[in-house]
């Protein structure tokens, strides 16, 4: 049986250059859920995924990260590499090699394909974006190139639907041999090398009558903006506060429904269920728990919505290339750029995309402070405060509320770059490792990738409430219920519970911060993962209050508890408080060492500790 | 007292669930390697140890990342 399904399988490796539309390709061949972005290096991870013929044969497709050589200068490059030789532990080497190549860029796709021809793997070459080529009167006759190259070529559109069935044709596994020899590819490429792949690749390009695409003036025009040093920085200030006062302004109705909704729920479980423990724990448990995270969902959509049609666009690497020079300065190459907008989403995949970052000091300056960038998990916690502490005027044309978002992820941002500053102080001399980006055209941002990222964020938040933060209020909820309250006790339940009593012990540690023992028990979940602590308070002031529905209502209830002081403490500290488990992991795994994590973490502490302790204090003393 | 009983296995459940989605991927992998070398003792387990273990564990190792290229220790100062 074994035998009969390694027959009637074929693993196919997709290899191109970075933003060529191999993430789209391979989409369209497995009907993966990948991201499919259009600026260099997003493809960090291995992605794999199978596709199954109409006969029963398999294809098992890996999709590789994006490089322009088989001669790597980053890790992401090296993976690739191993990868086509075999080399990588657990993943044997592809049977089949699709070099996905750009045909409006062909020169810098050919000279790939010519080293990856060079290894002796049997190879398809994909000429991708074949409908944007023409549209720009890029000339390329396919069957000239195919012959000069020795190998099948296929025109391909990978986003749209029908525009990779010719590929998928060739695909067919009974017509490639089962394994074959890979030549030796050392780890520098030498002059003579450089020199005859280019030879040869001006050679293809003539053979296939390759003509260049016109150039597109308005292209032209919007990088003479957005490019340009003072005005290009504007531009992108401007853009990045439009999009945090949609995050409010569009939310506010979504929001309302939601809200609705989940005390509409929750006072029909308490009408329908018989009065006891499980109806205790659906209603202030799991729907005042969970169901406080949920609310934020559509400001987080918009956020997300904004971020994918920006990579889409092809401004994103625009921003790179601006910044390059700024982040010199505070001793971050340009190419940092990336990694740390990734960690706005979560610090896990922004410190996983330092990869690309070739010099080790600069990749381990970058990781330390991506978790000072705000990602998506601080959102709950800032939308919660914001909405209930920050009055939603009018400062001129703006709200006053996404004014208070922006400076939050902006003293993030300055923070990392003080972090950095630090660093390179003390850090020793910084090798110069030069920016080299790739600048994709401009286009509108594809409806279909873009309903894909979204439905991919989605999920990611909707699976993360309905998993981990779930299962922890549930813990939580049964802490702040058992022991119960003795005979004659006045206080609230929860005060007598063992949550209540962690809650009172940490409260002299976070009393200096303005922090009460409802917010001191919320930071113990909140350790596992930043948007768990909203859940918590919802849980905790929904069994303060000793069984009233307020399990939607948190924020009309930290407006009437709290000061300012103490919400703008809460702000402060969670700009800085490592309170993610799952990035300090990464961080180990990434550098192979404890000592970086516990680094990050005691200073994440000791400047989250500071801030709000300052904010706290010179709050209260403005009153 | 039925009730009692549902909501501490619910938050037995929750307990387990939480601590198994905050442990680092290896800690996963090595748990499920020591629940495996458990089970393969007992031949009453062996169609479940075919049907959810083993492809758990596959999952378990293609999620971390010890094994790939990016550990390279030559980009790493020594």
């Amino acid at each position: 049986m074994d035998a009969l399904v390694e027959t009637r399988s074929l693993r196919v490796a997709l290899v191109g250059v970075p933003n060529c539309g191999k993430t789209a390709l391979f989409n369209r061949l497995t009907g993966s859920r990948q991201k499919v972005a259009n600026y260099p290096g997003v493809t960090v991870e291995r992605r794999e995924g199978e596709r199954i013929g109409d006969d029963g044969r398999v294809l098992r497709v890996l999709d590789l990260p994006g490089t322009y050589s088989l001669h790597p200068t980053t890790l992401d490059e090296a993976i690739t590499r191993d990868v086509l030789l075999g080399r990588l532990a657990g993943v044997p080497a592809p049977e089949l090699v699709v070099c996905v190549v750009d045909a409006v860029h062909l020169p810098i796709g050919l000279r790939l394909a010519l080293e990856v021809k060079r290894l002796g793997l049997p190879m398809v070459l994909a000429l991708n974006r074949m409908d944007v080529a023409r549209r720009r009167g890029v000339g390329i006759r396919v069957e000239q190139l195919a012959a000069a190259l020795g190998v099948p070529v296929v025109p391909t559109v990978a986003v749209r639907r029908g525009g990779a069935d010719a590929l998928i044709g060739i695909l067919d596994p009974a017509r490639w041999p089962q394994g074959a020899p890979v030549a030796a590819v050392g780890a520098q490429i030498g002059a003579a090398e450089a020199e005859r792949l280019q030879h040869d690749m001006r050679a293809l390009l003539a053979a296939s009558g390759y003509s260049p695409p016109r150039d597109n003036p308005w292209f032209a025009r919007i990088d003479a903006l957005l490019l340009q040093p003072f005005a290009g920085l504007l531009a992108l200030l401007a853009i990045l506060f439009v999009m945090f006062q949609a995050v409010f302004s569009w939310a506010q109705a979504p929001m309302d429904w939601i809200e609705a909704g989940m005390a509409a729920l929750g006072d029909l479980v308490a009408t329908h269920m018989p009065p006891g423990p499980v109806a205790d724990l659906l209603v202030q448990g799991v729907i005042g728990g969970a169901g406080t995270v949920l609310v934020f969902l559509p400001q987080i959509v918009i956020l997300f919505f904004f971020i994918l049609a920006l990579e889409d666009s092809g401004y994103l690497p625009r921003a790179a290339y601006l910044l390059d020079r700024l982040m010199g300065f505070v001793g971050l190459s340009g190419r940092a750029f990336i990694p740390l907008l990734s960690s706005h989403a979560c610090a896990i995949p922004g410190i996983m995309a330092t990869r690309t970052i070739p010099n080790w000091r600069d990749r381990l300056t970058t990781i330390m402070i991506a978790p000072l960038m705000t990602c998506s998990a601080r959102l709950p916690v800032y939308l919660l405060l914001i909405g209930a502490l920050i009055p939603a005027h009018k400062v001129g044309p703006f709200n006053l509320q996404g004014l208070v978002m922006f400076i939050l992820y902006a003293i993030g941002i300055l923070s990392g770059v003080l972090v950095s500053f630090v660093v390179k102080q003390f850090g020793g001399a910084r090798q110069y490792s030069p920016l080299m980006l790739e600048l994709p055209d401009y286009q509108w941002p594809n409806a279909a990738n873009l309903l894909l990222g979204l439905w991919e964020r989605v999920k990611i938040f909707l699976s993360r409430v309905g998993g981990i933060i779930l299962a922890l209020m549930i813990v939580l909820w049964i802490l702040s219920t058992w022991p119960a309250p003795p005979e004659g006790a006045t206080g609230p339940a929860i005060q007598y519970s063992l949550a209540g009593r962690l809650g009172a012990m940490l409260e002299h540690v976070f009393a200096p911060l303005g922090f009460n023992w409802q917010i001191s028990i919320a930071l113990v979940p909140g350790l596992a993962a930043r948007e768990v602590a909203v859940g918590a308070l919802g849980t905790v002031y929904a069994m303060s209050a000793a069984g009233d529905d307020l399990a939607a209502q948190l924020q009309p209830v930290i407006a009437g508890s709290w000061s300012l002081a103490t919400g703008l403490s809460l702000m402060a500290w969670y700009i800085f408080a490592p309170q993610c488990l799952s990035t300090l992991a990464v961080v180990k795994r990434e550098t192979n060492s404890w000592r970086y994590p516990l680094i990050m973490a005691g200073y994440l502490f000791a400047l989250a500790y500071l801030a709000a302790f300052i904010t706290f204090r010179v709050a209260s003393a403005w009153g | 007292m039925a009730q009692l009983l549902i909501v501490a296995i619910i938050g037995t459940w929750a307990a387990l669930f939480a601590a198994w989605k905050l442990m680092p991927a290896r800690s996963r992998l090595r748990l499920l390697l020591a629940l495996d070398g458990w089970a393969a003792a007992r031949p009453k387990l062996s169609a479940w140890r075919t049907r959810s273990l083993k492809p758990r564990i596959a999952r378990a190792a293609g999620g971390g990342c010890d094994g790939c290229a990016a550990h390279d220790t030559a980009h790493r100062p020594r």
